[in-house]
């Protein structure tokens, strides 16, 4: 067996991506820079879908723009989480300081629910269908990030 | 035996340069709605399976299908994606076609989507990184990346196509002249085209001789735009498709045969491929697809070619190649005007990849603009009567080649 | 549906660090399949690949391998999701009548990048991306919490499932050494690290180096090319909704559904009598009890009571399983193969005893998003 060559050409390529988030999308980020959380409503089945989409898959129908937004709460019901150790983005993945608690929160309001970070909260009183409300970021900007975490009521 | 295949309907979405007012999901869709539009017996409900396909590395987002899901209507619903660079969309028609010729239970009509939005990502990057494993290993012998990106390219850019259009022109002894009135043809077809991207009604050779060079032969004027924009074709049994439009376009032939990659090789080894415009995969594409077909004398018995040409030679040298045209004879096809919407053999009515392509979902334009022409609702409809026509794909390192055989008649029953 | 044969297969021993060149491994699987089989690459007539463009690290990444994987002057094509799909469409070229022998490889080299981190490039990136809350582990951590808060089963019945993978991977000699494990005891898995609680280690598959290779053929040519062919009686694949927050994770919707159309197909009435043996693509231990109970091979919630050994009621994963290591791309590819060798006989050491019916699975997507089912039977 030969020795293993490891071939490393880190920096010398890089990609940049935009994503253009859609008319929807957009309405919804222009609701969090004000600190608001807005859905849509399938005119069909009454679901409403936070954050907001402009197709329902369950009714295979499209959701006109100019219709059916709805002003959400920003509190919410924990429907479950997980607590990792890993940092998911990072490109290895390497440990962070404290172990993040992510958890799955349906606004009160909306049929599905959103992926976000519990805040000042210990593993032990987390309970699944306790209430939790939004953590807004000090200065909102119409970015995912507005939301910092929940936390509890 | 396979069923009989037949397709029912085409659609697109627009094409521009950016599409920022939809994302990812919300352009498939626009494709699928204007696709269903042309079928008013059919909802998304009564589609049985999804075929779909992008380049993912270009817009930076993993099996967007997973995403597009609800966008597709695919719940509950099988899915499959198929990939294959340059060709995806052709691929993807393809397995739209193996999914109902195979019958298997439940599945016969397919909804086949290629799409791409290239604005949202870095395009060349994606194509430098088709070999950047290969020129790894080539820095490891000593080549700086910078002047190994000068010597050679591997993706389907435009690096590996000057080499094939100087390796054409001394073939068939052309000049610059005839590469740019291919392009003028395009262009002028793309204005009476509502999706296409670059239109360019009163375009003329002189314009476009005069940009600038970006590699020799190829100038400015030449090459292909960057789109966003997606297609969506839907396959049915032979039984089905009579129910659902008037004309059912039958699908007799399709194959995708590789070659082996050009210039580069695997591992930076190098090819044996050294003419990238000799295209022997291309060639065995056709007798394939053409044999399945039954069709025994090309440039008789078809009537319509749609080619995947982002570069003007290719174009000249798919249509020989897939043996439309004999060797060398394709620009003077172009001066006589045997290709023009009125000729003998209109070619790219549709203002091909050369002024539209949205990487993704070009190589599915294709099959899917020579399907409209023969029934008859094509953007820039020939007015002669197109009973046979074909599509065809390109992609990878010059060595990826699909092509769709599509004619108003069904299969032979010799077969 | 006609029937088809599986005529021939080969396995690359899995590596956490294999000491390999990429285009060596496709080679030494594809070349591999067809010497067993008694075939040259002449015979060939199509070549289904599957890779994924993000695992690999190249755009296009089917693009070199056309000489190493047999598709030379072939019709060929990439199926970029898993082996198992990929085998779905070599099977419909077959069906089609235009080809009389499908090479179908799959595989990739997890140890060339992080393959957790490129999971996270599956999230939506105009909403979930951007925060990275989500990726197949953390995705694995509600699935597996879901699961037990529904139906009330503990940790350690779950973990018993990765003991029991891991123990069953010993005896197979190419699954992944640092998988195989003869001493394993429960306590070991719930005390590994933590991943995503309450998923730790031991429960995940964990991504490895390999590649594997199937051929397939019609019926009249299988029979001529093989004494022992393995028939593929019915398949059925489905895919669910998106996002996390709109999924009853603690079922496979799309697993049920995939289930149904396939053993429609094959004519099977009563999955839980009637197969003799699963190979089910768990990415986490928790997965199989979900899969099996979407399969309806035990009630909902009620898996983990089943005996699932090698020489049990219904043997699920005698060969270790996607536990047992997971080379992405292959791992749904390798599930068909290992069912094959039970059918055929061949599974030297962890062979169910007259095994006549199998089923095996193959998913991508965050929580197994997509599914797909093969059942195949063996020959008299």
């Amino acid at each position: 067996m030969t020795e293993k060559v490891i071939v490393s050409n880190k920096g010398l390529v890089r990609a940049d991506f935009n994503f253009w988030v859609g008319k929807y999308m957009d309405k919804f980020y222009d609701g969090l820079e004000q600190k608001k959380i807005v859905g849509n409503k399938c005119s069909k089945c009454g679901d409403v879908f936070c954050p907001p989409r402009s197709v329902c898959g369950k009714c295979n129908e499209n959701l006109p723009l100019d219709q059916n937004w709805v002003d959400l709460p920003e509190s919410g019901t924990l429907q479950n989480y997980t607590i990792t150790p890993y940092k998911v983005t990072d490109r290895r993945t390497r440990k962070v300081k404290d172990p993040q608690l992510i958890a799955m929160v349906q606004i009160d309001g909306s049929n599905t629910a959103i992926v976000n970070r519990l805040l000042n909260i210990t593993p032990d009183e987390i309970k699944i269908g306790m209430k939790v409300k939004v953590d807004w970021s000090e200065k909102t900007t119409g970015a995912p990030s507005d939301i910092n975490g929940f936390v509890k009521v | 035996m396979g069923r009989q295949v037949a397709i029912v309907s085409a659609g697109f979405s627009e094409h521009s340069s950016k599409r920022s007012d939809v994302n990812m999901p919300e352009l498939v869709n626009e494709a699928i709605i204007n696709c269903l539009k042309k079928v008013p017996s059919l909802g998304l409900k009564d589609i049985d399976a999804f075929v779909t396909g992008n380049m993912p590395a270009f817009e930076g987002a993993n099996m967007p299908e997973l995403w597009s899901t609800d966008w597709m209507g695919a719940r509950n619903k099988p899915l499959m994606r198929v990939t294959t660079g340059g060709t995806t969309g052709g691929s993807v028609a393809i397995a739209g076609y193996y999914h109902v010729t195979a019958g298997l239970p439940g599945i016969d009509t397919v909804l086949a989507i290629a799409y791409e939005q290239q604005s949202q990502g870095d395009t060349s990057v994606g194509l430098a990184s088709t070999a950047y494993g290969e020129i790894s290993i080539l820095n490891t012998l000593g080549i700086d990346y910078d002047s190994l990106s000068r010597i050679l390219s591997a993706g389907a850019a435009i690096g590996v196509a000057a080499y094939q259009a100087t390796n054409y022109m001394s073939k068939a002894r052309i000049t610059e002249e005839d590469l740019a009135r291919v392009v003028v043809h395009n262009r002028r077809n793309a204005a009476k085209n509502w999706w296409a991207h670059l239109k360019m009604p009163d375009l003329t050779i002189e314009e476009v001789l005069d940009t600038p060079y970006v590699q020799y032969p190829l100038r400015y004027g030449m090459l292909c735009p960057a789109s966003d924009g997606a297609c969506a074709m839907l396959f049915t049994t032979e039984e089905k498709a009579k129910d659902m439009c008037d004309i059912p376009v039958y699908v007799n032939g399709v194959a995708s045969v590789a070659n082996e990659s050009a210039v580069l090789g695997y591992d930076g080894s190098g090819s044996a491929q050294t003419d990238p415009s000799a295209q022997i995969g291309a060639m065995r594409s056709s007798e394939l697809a053409y044999s399945q077909a039954g069709i025994s004398f090309p440039r008789k018995e078809i009537d319509y070619a749609e080619v995947y040409a982002p570069f003007p030679n290719q174009e000249l040298m798919w249509l020989e190649k897939l043996g439309l045209f004999e060797e060398t004879t394709a620009p003077e096809m172009y001066k006589n005007g045997t290709t023009a919407l009125d000729g003998d053999l209109p070619v790219n009515c549709s203002g091909g990849v050369n002024s539209t392509n949205a990487i993704g979902a070009s190589a599915m334009e294709r099959p899917a603009v020579a399907a409209l022409q023969i029934m008859g609702k094509a953007d820039n409809q020939v007015p002669k009567t197109v009973h046979t026509s074909i599509g065809h794909g390109w992609g990878g390192s010059l060595n990826l080649c699909t092509l769709m055989v599509m004619s108003d008649e069904q299969k032979r029953k010799w077969r | 549906m006609e029937k088809v044969g599986i005529v021939g297969f080969n396995q690359v021993k899995m590596y956490s660090d294999a000491n390999y060149g990429r285009y060596e491994m496709i080679f030494e699987a594809v070349r591999g399949a067809l010497d067993k089989a008694g075939l040259k690459k002449k015979d060939i007539t199509t070549v289904i690949s599957c890779t994924n463009d993000y695992y690999d690290g190249r755009t296009i990444s089917n693009l070199f391998t056309v000489e190493v994987g047999g598709g030379y002057l072939v019709d060929e094509s990439k199926c970029e999701m898993d082996g198992a799909h990929a085998v779905l469409y070599g099977l419909m070229r077959i069906l089609s009548g235009n080809h009389k022998l499908a090479v179908i490889w799959s595989g990739s080299m997890p140890s060339c990048y992080p393959y957790h981190s490129a999971r996270l490039y599956e999230t939506d990136p105009t909403w979930e991306r951007p925060l990275g809350y989500v990726n197949d582990i953390t995705a694995g951590g509600f699935q597996m919490r879901a699961y037990m808060e529904k139906f009330g089963v503990s940790k350690e019945e779950i973990a018993r499932v990765a003991v029991k993978n891991r123990k069953n991977a010993t005896k197979n000699p190419l699954a992944l050494a640092e998988a195989q494990n003869a001493n394993l005891t429960v306590e070991d898995v719930l005390n590994s690290e933590i991943y995503s609680d309450p998923v730790t280690e031991l429960m995940v598959a964990q991504p490895c180096d390999s590649v594997a290779a199937l051929l397939l053929a019609p019926e009249r040519q299988a029979l001529k090319i093989t004494d022992n062919p393995v028939w593929i009686t019915g398949v059925g694949y489905s895919q669910e909704a998106y996002y996390l927050g709109e999924r009853d994770l603690s079922i496979s919707k799309s697993m049920e559904i995939a289930g149904k159309t396939a053993f429609n197909a094959a004519g099977i009435k009563d999955p839980k009598n009637e197969i003799d043996v699963a190979e089910l693509f768990e990415a986490y231990a928790h997965e199989e009890l979900i899969l099996a109970e979407a399969l309806g091979l035990a009630d909902k919630g009620k898996a983990a009571n089943l005996n699932s050994e090698i020489n049990g009621d219904l043997a699920i994963n005698p060969s270790g399983g996607a536990l047992g290591g997971n080379p992405p791309c292959a791992t749904g590819l390798i599930r068909i193969i290992e069912a094959a060798k039970q059918l055929r006989g061949e599974a030297n050491g962890y062979q169910v005893k007259g095994a006549k019916k199998a089923i095996a699975s193959g998913q991508i997507g965050m929580c197994a998003q997509n599914n797909i089912l093969f059942a195949l039977e063996g020959s008299d």
